[in-house]
């Protein structure tokens, strides 16, 4: 289901038009956005977790070549399927 | 802060933004979270642009190795949900950290790296990026040192102290001791001396004056019947001062003789007095008018206390009536050691 199949979905559900929906869409993300900065968690009962979690700074070795690299560290979006949402992939 | 943020919560956020109605917007963030998670089990993929990519990965069987029983056991093949955040979202969340690159390290920069242990070369690059917090920061760090170096140096100069205490207590407490000691032994063995020199000047002069009330009861008794009696008062000046002389040579001598008898009289009480024996005649001596038998104790002995002595070699039991020109025999006393 790409992008577009998605808007219909969600347009058709909520009686918008699509391009409102896209308007939306984007309006929710930059919500859920604003939320990571501030180091908060979502948590949706049915869905999941979505998190941003921090990964650490590492040194990675290029087999080939044999050079080092510093990888800084990054936060990084991270999503944990709820156990509702687990059960119902069986 | 780290606070989990619900649906209800979400749509409230979500309401301010968009400045949709409540129940709209509750029922758009519904729809929308519930279409990805049906569309991802019924179709596998689904992708929101701006969000990301929920994705349903196959994952085949595979053996493992219990760690603790070495079996093999095999981990049945599951469906796993997977979601990867548009590039933009990921950069927008990573803005934070968004100035690091991959950096090639050299070798130089390997030392450095081991020694600092990795971790302040990225905390030092993460400044540019962090700024308020880190600025806040470096106020209470000086504080904090100074204030843990003040106590150190309090530990240190307690310590040092207890150290010097333990050391030199033996000195010091020794010298406190006898500091304390001091002044009350010396009152201590004062008063006792105070006490016994007095009671014993006390005894002393009690007995003295016992003795001398007795001569004075002789001497006065003595004395008026030789005033009666001697009518020439004007004859004793003249013989007094050889009297005295020969006196004076005859105790001399008599001391010089008797070496027991060089013992000190000064501190020569009534109980001395029982230490002697008579051995013998010394001399005789007549009585003049005024003589009692203490004076001539005092004369041939060097003190009064022996008259009795002289009593008892004559016989004379009346004290109070010598004869003037009676002949007194002067005892010759040995003295008898200590005691008895």
């Amino acid at each position: 289901m790409n992008n577009k199949q998605f808007l219909t979905e969600l347009s058709g559900k909520c009686q918008m038009t699509q391009e409102n929906a896209a308007g939306m869409v984007q309006t929710l993300v930059e919500v859920m956005d604003k939320v990571w900065q501030n180091g908060d968690t979502i948590s949706l009962s049915g869905f999941g977790v979505l998190e941003v979690k921090k990964k650490n700074e590492r040194i990675s070795v290029n087999p080939t070549t044999g050079v080092r690299m510093l990888v800084p560290p990054k936060l990084v979006l991270s999503y944990k399927p709820s156990t509702l949402l687990k059960e119902k992939l069986k | 802060m780290d606070s989990k943020i619900n649906q209800s919560q979400l749509t409230d956020l979500f309401a301010q933004a968009s400045g949709m109605s409540k129940s709209a917007s509750e029922q758009f963030v519904k729809s929308f979270f519930d279409i990805i998670s049906e569309k991802v089990l019924s179709e596998g993929l689904v992708k929101v642009k701006g969000f990301g990519t929920f994705k349903l990965l196959q994952i085949e069987d595979r053996e493992s190795v219990n760690v603790n029983t070495g079996e093999r056991f095999t981990i049945e093949g599951h469906q796993k949900i997977t979601f990867t955040p548009d590039a933009e979202l990921k950069e927008s969340v990573n803005r934070p950290f968004a100035s690091f690159e991959t950096v090639e390290i050299t070798e130089e920069q390997e030392k450095v790296l081991e020694e600092l242990d990795q971790t302040p070369v990225v905390v030092g690059d993460d400044e540019e990026d962090v700024e308020g917090p880190q600025v806040r920061d470096i106020t209470p760090e000086p504080r904090k040192r100074i204030l843990r170096t003040i106590l150190l140096w309090l530990l240190c100069i307690v310590l040092v102290g207890y150290l010097v205490w333990i050391l030199l207590w033996p000195v010091i407490g020794n010298g406190i001791i006898a500091y304390l000691d001091k002044p009350q032994t010396e009152k201590v063995s004062i008063t006792a001396i105070d006490r016994d020199s007095v009671s014993a000047a006390r005894l002393q002069a009690e007995q003295e004056l016992e003795i001398e009330s007795v001569g004075q009861t002789v001497q006065t008794e003595t004395v008026e019947p030789e005033k009666s009696v001697e009518p020439v008062p004007a004859v004793q000046p003249e013989t007094k001062p050889a009297a005295a002389e020969q006196e004076k040579v005859i105790t001399q001598s008599f001391l010089m003789d008797e070496e027991d008898m060089m013992r000190d009289l000064s501190t020569f009480t009534v109980a001395d007095t029982v230490k002697y024996r008579i051995a013998g005649c010394l001399t005789t001596h007549v009585m003049k008018s005024g003589e009692t038998l203490t004076k001539l104790s005092l004369r041939y002995y060097g003190t009064k206390k022996l008259w009795p002595y002289i009593a008892a070699y004559n016989g004379i039991t009346d004290f109070g009536h010598i004869d003037p020109s009676a002949v007194i025999r002067i005892p010759k006393i040995a003295y008898r050691g200590n005691g008895k």
